[in-house]
């Protein structure tokens, strides 16, 4: 069974359409990659699925894991496993990491019938977790994102997708203004939390992040859709050639 | 002025003076200032938010409690509570080494020093009527490692007026930490008690005073007065948690060289209930630091009002003082008055002051719910988060804790 099934999806904010019947099927072990202009709806995607209530769902129908996820909060839609890494990541001064992330861990594992982590184990997991994206020692104390670097930033994201381990996450740009060190930290991040069981969906802009996270699927997003799939090879001819002979075979078309 | 005169003027504002009135210089410097100004109006710029004249001509009578015994509800380890009930202090007062804890009266020359019952009504109608003050002396160089707790039970019947004096002393070199618990769940919302505290820090010398005031539907007028000798270190926090009308004037004077003062508030509001903090700082001497931060969240139809005033005098060269208000409304019906004044007449100082009003940041709910908190769970930990800055100021950490609670159990109670 697939994990995700997007079907015909439209949304807008305020009166913009942005999502025009927009359709994507995902299942465990697969990673996806959306590529696509500025302004094709890339971040709109990934704000929809978490559950941005700045956006309005129009129409279509999206299945998580058996289950409409339209219908759901967006507390809900983590708590079912989906994850969304975001592109610009709130700052949350006076909120420290491992408050948020004993708080988020303990949701989770409630949701999933498990018992709670008592402070020593969470604290090993926390170290587990942060050595996997090569963050520093004092993370923990530190409030949420506040003062971070870019690249910092990214890499909490990736260390929160790890301390929750979800079934689908969504890599929203998250390579978007990284250095080669950065990058190769947040991808090899990822490789290892990849498993048969689970998926992502890594949205960008630069073919270079596919180097490190190798797509089953590359799809382009166009206009609110996608106009093309295909393979790894698809980013590296992107990556050659612009999306401009898309744009000008669709308008050909 | 006539002695008849000026008695006058209590039995106009309120009843039940007979026999009240200790007949003394310090008492008649009170009454004297009192017919002159009355009880302000929102006339006043002071109280241009807080209507307390209505307390008064809805009728206000003079009560002098009997003290009755309670246990703390703050349950703090290392403290030596003194209890009060009302206006009553209790008659078991503890031995402490190196401090003197006695009552006094307005005869004795330490009550009043701080000229304060010439300058504000309500401390002036407070120094007219207190039959006996509760006063704590921190000998010279005492350094006092247990917190004195005043646990003042607050239990006001409808129209009832008390009114409870406190002096605190802290001879140079001496440091002390009180914590003054206001509480009460069985108030009238046509009572008031009126409170009056005069601090004394002497040189060198340490005080943290850290007042919690939740008494219900009551309410409460604070006036705390405080002078500050050089190479000295005065903070006070104040938490409100409930009443229907609370006043805080606050007036910290730094009368030497070297001394710092942190003021920090935070307050929580439901319902219709009416907060107002009234600060002012006078910075009199070179070389002085002031800090303060007054935090707050409104909900229901709440008023809340932030008046705070820093004063620069011409030869305080060097201060710094740096003052902050910021405010999350919960709702659209609830209101903040936030006035931070500056007032600097030296050349060479670096002084700061801000506020801010806003609803909580929607964006930084939304991320904590995608990592699985639910709205509520992701309010609180932003709210708690808010707090923060203020309650870090409290040096007790079992303090921070039970505050930190009754900040969530008033969080749940909005909700509902």
């Amino acid at each position: 069974m697939s994990l995700l099934t997007i079907k015909n999806l439209n949304a807008r904010v305020e009166d913009k359409e942005i999502l025009k019947g927009f359709n994507l099927t995902v299942n465990p072990g697969e990673v996806h990659a959306i590529m696509g202009p500025n302004g094709s709806g890339k971040s709109t995607l990934a704000s929809v699925l978490a559950g941005n209530e700045s956006y309005e769902v129009t129409g279509g129908e999206v299945d998580f894991d058996g289950k409409n996820l339209l219908d759901m909060a967006p507390e809900e839609r983590a708590r079912e496993g989906l994850f969304l890494a975001f592109q610009y990541p709130i700052e949350i001064p006076g909120v420290s990491n491992v408050n948020f992330m004993r708080s988020a861990v303990a949701e989770i594992r409630k949701h999933r019938g498990l018992e709670p982590l008592d402070a020593k184990d969470f604290l090993a997991l926390m170290k587990e977790k942060k050595e996997l994206v090569e963050l520093s020692g004092n993370l923990a104390g530190r409030s949420v994102n506040e003062g971070f670097s870019g690249g910092e930033k990214k890499r909490n994201e990736i260390f929160q997708m790890a301390m929750l381990d979800p079934k689908l996450a969504i890599l929203d740009e998250t390579d978007s203004g990284l250095d080669i060190d950065a990058l190769r930290i947040v991808a090899s991040g990822v490789n290892k939390l990849k498993t048969k069981d689970n998926a992502f969906i890594v949205i960008t802009h630069y073919q270079r992040l596919l180097d490190h996270i190798v797509p089953d699927f590359v799809h382009v997003l166009y206009n609110g859709k996608i106009v093309r799939s295909g393979t790894k090879e698809l980013a590296l001819e992107l990556e050659e050639k612009g999306y401009d002979w898309i744009k000008e075979e669709l308008a050909e078309a | 002025m006539s002695e008849i005169a000026t008695k006058s003027i209590l039995t106009e504002l309120v009843s039940g003076v007979e026999g009240q009135v200790a007949s003394c210089k310090l008492s008649q410097e009170a009454e004297a200032f009192l017919a002159k100004t009355g009880i302000p109006s929102k006339r006043h710029e002071n109280w241009k938010y807080t209507n307390i004249k209505r307390l008064f001509d809805n009728g206000l009578t003079v009560v002098n409690s009997a003290y009755s015994v309670h246990t703390s509800e703050l349950n703090l380890a290392n403290t030596i509570s003194i209890g009060l009930t009302n206006d009553a202090v209790t008659n078991k007062l503890p031995t402490i080494n190196g401090v003197d804890v006695f009552m006094a009266d307005g005869k004795t020359e330490l009550l009043g020093s701080t000229g304060i019952h010439q300058k504000e009504e309500l401390a002036a109608l407070n120094t007219a009527l207190f039959q006996n003050a509760l006063v704590i002396r921190v000998k010279k160089g005492t350094e006092l490692s247990s917190t004195i707790l005043l646990n003042q039970r607050v239990e006001l019947e409808a129209n009832s007026f008390a009114n409870s004096r406190v002096l605190i002393i802290v001879e140079d070199g001496a440091s002390a930490k009180l914590v003054h618990h206001f509480h009460g769940t069985k108030n009238s919302d046509s009572s008031l008690l009126n409170h009056v505290t005069e601090v004394f820090v002497g040189q060198n010398a340490r005080l943290e005073l850290n007042y919690v005031q939740e008494i219900g539907e009551g309410n409460l007028m604070t006036t705390t007065e405080v002078e500050c000798q050089r190479d000295s270190n005065f903070t006070t926090n104040c938490i409100q948690l409930s009443g229907k009308l609370l006043r805080n004037n606050l007036n910290i004077r730094l009368k030497g060289e070297n001394i710092e003062t942190h003021l920090n508030g935070f307050y929580m509001l439901n319902g219709k209930e009416l907060f107002d903090n009234h600060t002012h700082v006078d910075h009199l001497e070179p070389h002085c630091e002031s800090n303060e931060i007054y935090r707050g969240i409104l909900a229901g139809n709440s008023t809340g009002v932030f008046n705070g005033k820093v004063f620069v005098h011409r030869d305080a060269q060097k201060t710094n003082g740096y003052q902050s208000n910021n405010n999350i409304l919960l709702s659209d019906d609830a209101t903040m008055n936030s006035k931070p004044e500056l007032e600097i007449y030296a050349d060479d100082v670096r002084c700061s002051h801000g506020s801010t009003t806003g609803q909580l940041d929607e964006e930084a709910v939304f991320y904590l719910r995608t990592r699985g908190l639910d709205e509520f769970g992701a309010t609180a930990l932003l709210l708690s988060a808010f707090a923060s800055d203020v309650l870090n100021a409290i040096s007790s950490e079992e303090l921070r804790t039970i505050l930190e609670q009754k900040i969530q159990d008033k969080l749940k109670g909005m909700r509902a």
